[in-house]
């Protein structure tokens, strides 16, 4: 599903050079949970960025579906992220203008799904995560467990392959993070294939799969 | 799309308040001073009526003077017209064109009642004015038998009381016998509307009309004007005598029309260029605040142009909201028929209003939302 091939991300300024990610090869299978653990500052969120094509790697190739990806242009990589991938952040991103379906619709937008549609979907992708009651609320009346649970529903709404999280029970406590971690679980249950980066041990044993990685460098 | 960013704009309407008062304000007064441009613009493209070129006006003070005063002008008149460098010469009232002067009144018919620029002038006030006469003929200084005094009319007032009905020979203000019909007469320039106006044949052997308008020949210089105030005052002893060329007058009344203008520009531009300053610091910070909001909707699917066209499209709804509540008040003048001008006029000025905040603010709108298109994602993201 996703092929990193010797993958290497190098940070310049103009005067220090930062090499965050060093000869990473890593294939994801469709249908896996992996989880990503290291220390802070080890390049976790970096690799998370390159497969979610948020970022280029400096060198290596990168492969989704088979697809190389280095030649693609800004249009076609957010087609890419838009159809193919959900993103699911540890402080949620969730815009606070918007109500939590309005929220949740956004990656429809994209697509140019029609109003009641969208809104359908979004109704649905929000039941999914236990929500249906809180469509009409603003991100600042919810909870930090409720507030990632519509992260969650804006991340599947649009039915992709694959669910990037970042840290996703990192600003939950541990009941909640539970709680998020059986969501993941039964989406991945269902087919979704999910990469998650997490400093919480206990959390990576629920995956399928653990790569640790340390100064940029794969040592799991 | 559209309808997310309404929502968007609507949920954040308190913070927007602000600048929604600018953008509404704008254009408010970019409404006033587009109308009053329009106006001047319809009013230049409308023809004046007659020629001023080589006309000069000479008015005639008698000051002490008072025997035979009448008589004293109408011989400077015949004096006048026995000079080779005078094509045509006719004497008025006071109120020349491109003077100060002015003199109204109503006109009745079938009680219809219409007000009138009014103008005493002589048989040959057509002729040295060069005015063309449209139906009928002007008038002579034999049709002055009966007890009606005959006019000429402009087509303005002959709309005003007439209609469609065929004027000359008919009866106007139970004096007034009309006898031609001339096009337009815009006494006060070309920025003046076009008023209804009628001329009436004066009475040669009143005091009052004192003002002899002549057509000298092309080239005719200051030497002949010191020749004919010389001869005046010579024929005249005591009295004082004072001449305007038409092309000067003209100059003069342009100015009192255009200085406003100006000014009321040159202060809307100031406006306009704070607005426009105003609005490009706020979009710029807008986007520092959202570059988390940008980072997620790049994950999410847009592209950096989609998210450039998404800041230039909220700015257009903010500028709608603001308009919408801008056209609930201007739309009252031509509702209204505020300062009796045409409705075309404000409709005009309201649309080229329109069409300017929605190009200052696209304009405003177009750097900070190429700046947000070029943000990086991962780095918005990750600096939240």
């Amino acid at each position: 599903m996703i092929n990193l091939t010797n993958i290497e991300k190098v940070y310049r300024t103009s005067s220090i050079e930062t090499l965050a990610l060093n000869n990473i090869n890593l294939n994801i299978h469709k249908g896996e949970f992996v989880s990503i653990m290291g220390p802070s500052g080890c390049g976790k969120s970096t690799l998370l960025n390159i497969m979610g094509l948020l970022d280029e790697p400096s060198k290596g190739t990168v492969e989704l579906d088979g697809q190389r990806v280095a030649s693609y242009r800004d249009k076609e990589l957010a087609h890419l992220r838009n159809q193919k991938i959900g993103f699911i952040f540890q402080s949620f991103h969730l815009i606070n203008d918007l109500s939590v379906v309005d929220n949740v619709e956004i990656p429809l937008l994209y697509r140019s799904t029609n109003g009641k549609p969208r809104q359908a979907y979004a109704k649905e992708a929000l039941e999914k995560v236990g929500l249906s009651n809180r469509t009409k609320h603003f991100p600042k009346q919810l909870s930090g467990g409720q507030k990632q649970r519509v992260a969650i529903a804006r991340a599947i709404v649009g039915k992709p392959e694959i669910i990037l999280a970042d840290e996703p029970t990192g600003n939950l406590d541990s009941a909640m993070g539970n709680e998020i971690m059986n969501i993941l679980q039964s989406l991945n249950n269902e087919g979704a294939t999910i990469v998650m980066v997490t400093h919480d041990e206990s959390m990576a044993k629920r995956t399928h799969r653990l790569i640790r990685l340390f100064d940029g460098t794969q040592v799991q | 799309m559209i309808r997310h960013l309404f929502k968007l704009i609507w949920n954040k309407k308190r913070a927007h308040s602000l600048l929604l008062v600018e953008i509404w304000a704008s254009f408010l007064v970019l409404f006033g001073l587009t109308s009053l441009i329009v106006f001047n613009v319809r009013n230049y493209r409308e023809p004046l009526g007659f020629e001023y070129q080589n006309a000069w006006a000479i008015s005639l003070n008698n000051n002490q003077d008072t025997v035979e005063v009448a008589e004293k002008i109408e011989r400077v008149l015949q004096h006048l017209k026995a000079y080779p460098e005078v094509e045509a010469a006719s004497r008025m009232s006071t109120n020349f064109p491109f003077s100060q002067s002015r003199m109204n009144n109503g006109v009745e018919y079938n009680k219809k009642n219409v007000i009138a620029d009014f103008f005493a002038t002589d048989e040959n006030f057509a002729k040295t004015m060069a005015i063309p006469v449209v139906e009928g003929r002007w008038y002579r200084s034999a049709d002055s038998v009966g007890k009606y005094t005959p006019v000429v009319i402009n087509k303005k007032l002959k709309e005003g009381l007439f209609g469609d009905e065929k004027p000359v020979g008919k009866i106007i203000g139970e004096r007034f016998k009309v006898i031609g019909v001339v096009n337009t007469f815009k006494s006060k320039g070309e920025f003046m509307a076009d008023k209804p106006a009628l001329f009436e044949l004066l009475d040669a052997s009143t005091k009052w009309n004192d003002l002899l308008m002549i057509r000298v020949k092309p080239g005719t210089d200051a030497v002949f004007e010191a020749k004919i105030v010389k001869a005046i005052t010579t024929q005249l002893t005591g009295w004082s005598v004072e001449v305007d060329h038409l092309t000067d007058s003209r100059k003069t009344t342009h100015n009192l029309t255009l200085v406003p203008v100006i000014i009321f520009l040159i202060v809307s531009g100031f406006l306009l260029v704070n607005v426009a300053l105003g609005l490009f610091g706020v979009l710029n910070l807008s986007i520092a605040k959202r570059r988390g909001e940008i980072g997620l909707r790049r994950a999410l699917g847009a592209t950096g142009n989609g998210i450039s066209e998404q800041f230039i499209s909220e700015i257009w709804v903010l500028a709608t909201f603001a308009l919408l509540i801008g056209l609930l008040f201007a739309m009252q003048f031509p509702l209204m028929n505020v300062f009796d001008i045409q409705a075309g006029i404000y409709l005009t000025a309201i649309a080229i209003s329109v069409a300017v905040i929605y190009l200052i603010v696209t304009i405003c709108a177009l750097f900070p939302s190429r700046l947000a298109a070029r943000i990086q994602p991962a780095v918005a993201l990750h600096e939240e």
